[in-house]
């Protein structure tokens, strides 16, 4: 018996499956997934995180779009924007190392956040869940650094 | 739970406030206060037991079902196990009170005469005659005037109990949903930061009772081998059931020492200095507990000034009288610990304006 339901699990299935970082993931595992995820919405203009905030886990962009700000030069050049299925936040993931950039909400944006301690846990119970999230998460993150190591400015980094 | 600092003095007065009224709230709802307690207890021993069946494998939710069922069968057994003991011994156990009432009453008619050889005040107060009559009066008036109220207390918590096996289920199974829901209500601004407390939170809780049972364990090791080293019977259940009893704060650990001298006492009624040896054994534990087994195993338990301690157990016992002598010190810990993480999420600038600002942002698109 569920008492805290939130949409049908098709629904939720669907939309995750549309999520990069989950794609590899069964209908199984993304139920196991979904039990971490923590929708959050923030308004246009809204801050979703800040600079040198202390960063305890990434947020996935659903749907809306953010941009970044960020005092350091490299990353002010190489971002601008994020949309659907982008990864924010991902090094908090790794370190507890202060947020290098901003991000604002530039329209109404859905997002779903991941908690480093639960997404730690997660790997501990379901090494399965834990390699396939974490391999797309590394994919994501190499390819920001080789882009921002070669100074292109297609793919957005914080 | 001492990852948080220690409180200022306003967050300390809004605790001890907030605790006094909900000790207040609670004995309106004892009933529902005490199932849920033990339920919390047992869930945070059992969630290791689930997670560890998770990691090989099991989903969560066919996880949780199975620890619930084997739990359900272990109290069944060990209630029909009860029953079936309680109704073949209860004419054994009946004699046996008697007989340990009756030397109590010996050790202490004693004890009270070697007092009165030694100081002369305690003679002409007549103290062993006064004490024997007292206790004379107790032991004759035991049955009729405890043993029927205990025995209709134990039948008027009977239906509030069975609700313990429930609630567990609900915990073990939606716990993951249930903080989902709480966090939902968290503002964007305070969303990150209230994770990261809930997380710690849920994290000292689970080692306070882990670390608690691992307490109980060791004292019912070193009562049972020093009670055994005495040549006291039963040892083993005498030492785990003090262990037990030390659980409610500082009244537990005093009825669990009245218990095993008062089995000594009356195992070996020539033999004064058994009951003594006793009593040093549990003085002896007492000091174990606190200055090696506790920083062992819970040892990130809140630890009080000893003077706030009796300043909650003396507004615990004004405000919901034994109640709230049981219930002050353990709800009090927890109500710091929130009242703690609360005071550092409402108190950081940055988070409130970022707050302020969303809610403008949330009033004009409306």
């Amino acid at each position: 018996m569920k008492l805290f339901g939130n949409g049908t699990a098709s629904q939720r299935i669907e939309m995750l499956k549309n999520i990069p970082v989950f794609r590899e993931l069964s209908r199984k595992e993304i139920l196991e997934v979904d039990l971490l995820l923590h929708e959050r919405t923030y308004e246009k203009d809204e801050l979703i995180f800040e600079e040198g905030d202390a960063g305890h886990g990434i947020f996935i962009i659903v749907s809306g779009k953010v941009r970044a700000k960020s005092s350091h030069k490299l990353i002010e050049v190489a971002v601008p924007e994020f949309g659907p299925g982008d990864l924010l936040g991902e090094l908090a993931l790794f370190d507890e190392a202060p947020r290098a950039a901003t991000a604002v909400a530039m329209e109404r944006t859905l997002t779903v956040a991941l908690f480093q301690a639960e997404f730690s846990s997660l790997i501990a119970k379901n090494k399965n869940i834990g390699v396939k999230v974490l391999l797309e998460i590394s994919k994501t993150m190499s390819r920001r650094t080789r882009r921002l190591l070669l100074q292109e400015k297609s793919l957005p980094c914080v | 739970m001492k990852e948080f600092p220690q409180p200022g003095a306003i967050t300390l007065l809004v605790n001890i406030a907030v605790t006094c009224l909900l000790l207040f709230l609670f004995q309106k709802i004892i009933w529902l206060v005490v199932p849920v307690l033990l339920a919390l207890v047992v869930y945070y021993c059992l969630r290791p037991i689930v997670d560890a069946l998770v990691v090989r494998g099991l989903a969560h939710n066919t996880a949780a079902k199975s620890v619930w069922l084997l739990l359900q069968l272990a109290t069944a057994a060990m209630a029909l196990a009860v029953v079936l003991l309680v109704a073949a011994k209860a004419t054994t156990w009946q004699s046996s009170f008697d007989r340990y009432l009756a030397g109590g009453e010996n050790l202490l008619r004693h004890t009270a005469e070697s007092l009165e050889k030694v100081v002369s005040a305690f003679k002409k107060m007549g103290l062993a005659s006064q004490l024997d009559q007292r206790a004379q009066q107790f032991t004759d008036q035991f049955a009729q005037k405890h043993l029927v109220p205990i025995a209709l207390l134990l039948l008027k918590w009977l239906p509030s109990l069975l609700l313990v096996p429930y609630i567990v289920y609900f915990m073990l199974s939606d716990s993951t949903q249930m903080k989902k829901y709480v966090i939902k209500s968290v503002p964007n601004a305070f969303f990150e930061r209230a994770l990261l407390l809930f997380s710690r939170l849920d994290a000292s809780l689970q080692n306070y009772f882990l670390g608690l049972l691992m307490l109980t364990l060791l004292d019912t090791v070193s009562l049972a081998l020093g009670l055994a080293v005495l040549g006291i019977r039963s040892a083993l259940w005498l030492g785990l059931a003090a262990a037990v009893l030390a659980w409610i704060p500082y009244l537990g650990s005093a009825a669990g020492c009245v218990l095993v001298v008062l089995i000594a006492a009356t195992d070996f009624p020539d033999k004064a200095w058994m009951a003594y040896a006793c009593l040093s054994l549990c003085l002896i534990v007492r000091l174990l507990d606190d200055f090696v087994y506790m920083p062992q195993t819970v040892g990130r338990k809140l630890h009080f000034h000893p003077l706030l301690s009796v300043l909650m157990f003396l507004l615990g016992a004004t405000v919901a009288g034994a109640t709230g002598l049981i219930l002050a010190l353990p709800l009090f810990g927890v109500i710091s610990v929130i009242g703690e993480a609360v005071s550092q999420i409402v108190t950081d600038h940055k988070l409130i304006a970022r707050y302020k600002a969303a809610r403008q942002l949330a009033a004009l698109r409306i």
